[in-house]
């Protein structure tokens, strides 16, 4: 049985590298002018980072916060220096203008005073159609994580990060992505269980 | 629906999943699932969260979101590329306004006589005789300037020299003068007073059409 980290090696990332190499290059190519590279990168992330909204309580605007967070990504990308992957470095762009989003929300609620339910901890995204029972359990399952538990949940069983990604990503250490792990997955457990 | 003990093959099943796992640690964990009934169960669960999960994803209005990506290729042109010129313009400004500078300097210092005036007082000390103790100086014509000879240094030669000749001392050279003339010119060097510590006061020579010099400056 390996003892390897998670995050390099084993368990770690064998199997992403090739993408990791395939979007320096095609931020290279976009760097050099080709246009072609752009819409290349947006079309490998965007739907991994409109899962991450969704599972971080993003309800209507999914299009314009995937939108803003590329565009985000492609003016800085000259402060992108590679030490995480690229899809990485784009949930952790996502991840701040859904805060910034929700700070300036809030902040318009309280100036209308109009009293909803915060959208950060409700989970109707997955409201879409499922196949069958077995998947509407596990959303129901998944609907009543914690905010932070979805989050590091969809990220390591969805996108299939590196607990140490997953830190870079929510702004935590990688013992408590680990943490959160696997308290979400005795929480959907135990849902599944009843 | 139970937790396997196994902590390190637990956290390992979602790369399991994404095939993350280099070939030793995939078969590794392949092994002990194989003999696990409660990682099996659990990876069936993560098989089904990530379909559930992969399901529920939006969708996403891809033309929507690159219309809005920026043009790379200004951004190379106005960041990087001006800046360089910039600096290089300068560079070479600065260089040519100092060669331009320093020529010039060197020019007309050459030409006014700044480095031909020392040449031209030895010149023109002569010695009024053997027990003299102060020298004279040869009257020369009204440009002031010494005759160079044609054996004279570069920088001199390049100084007027329509002055016509002179004789004796006038010729500046040591090895044009005679033993008389030298045993002279040693003598008043004898009797000269001490160099000074601090650097001397510059001397200049006035010089008149009627052929005295007086020097100025003392």
């Amino acid at each position: 049985m390996t003892d390897a980290p998670q995050g390099s090696g084993p368990g770690g990332g064998g199997g992403r590298g090739g993408d990791d190499q395939r979007d320096l290059e095609l931020i290279a190519q976009w760097k050099a002018g080709d246009q072609r590279a752009a819409s290349a990168l947006v079309e490998r992330h965007a739907a991994a980072l409109a899962r991450f909204a969704v599972a971080s309580g993003e309800r209507n605007e999914v299009d314009e916060l995937v939108q803003d967070t590329f565009v985000r990504a492609f003016n800085s990308l000259d402060g992108f220096r590679g030490d995480s992957s690229f899809r990485t470095w784009l949930f952790t762009i996502e991840r701040r203008l859904l805060l910034d989003r929700r700070r300036a929300e809030k902040r318009r609620r309280d100036r209308l005073e109009i009293q909803e339910d915060d959208a950060a901890t409700e989970y109707d995204a997955l409201d879409s159609v499922v196949a069958d029972e077995t998947e509407s359990r596990m959303r129901d399952a998944v609907k009543r994580l914690s905010p932070t538990q979805r989050e590091v949940f969809t990220l390591r069983v969805a996108e299939g990060l590196s607990y140490k990604e997953i830190a870079d990503a929510v702004g935590t250490t990688e013992g408590a992505a680990r943490v959160h792990y696997h308290n979400a997955m005795r929480a959907v457990k135990e849902f599944l269980d009843e | 629906m139970n937790d396997c003990r196994n902590a390190e093959v637990r956290d390992q099943l979602p790369d399991l999943l994404h095939e993350r796992l280099d070939a030793s640690a995939r078969a590794a964990v392949m092994a002990h699932v194989d003999g696990c009934a409660d990682c099996r169960e659990e990876l069936e669960l993560l098989r089904v969260a990530h379909g559930t999960l992969i399901k529920a994803t939006p969708r996403v209005d891809l033309n929507f979101i690159i219309e809005a990506i920026p043009n790379a290729a200004p951004r190379a042109r106005t960041l990087t590329a001006p800046r360089r010129r910039l600096w290089t313009d300068w560079r070479v400004a600065a260089a040519a306004v100092v060669l331009i500078a320093g020529g010039s300097s060197y020019s007309l210092l050459g030409r006014h006589g700044g480095i031909v005036v020392r040449d031209t007082l030895v010149a023109q000390v002569t010695p009024s005789g053997a027990g003299s103790a102060s020298p004279q100086v040869q009257p020369t014509d009204s440009t002031a300037t010494t005759p160079v000879p044609s054996q004279a240094p570069e920088v001199v030669a390049e100084g007027p020299s329509e002055a016509g000749e002179t004789s004796g001392l006038g010729a500046s050279r040591m090895g044009e003068l005679n033993e008389k003339q030298l045993k002279a010119l040693l003598t008043e060097i004898d009797q000269l007073s001490p160099t000074p510590i601090t650097e001397p006061d510059p001397v200049f020579l006035r010089v008149d059409t009627k052929g005295t010099t007086s020097p100025e400056g003392l």
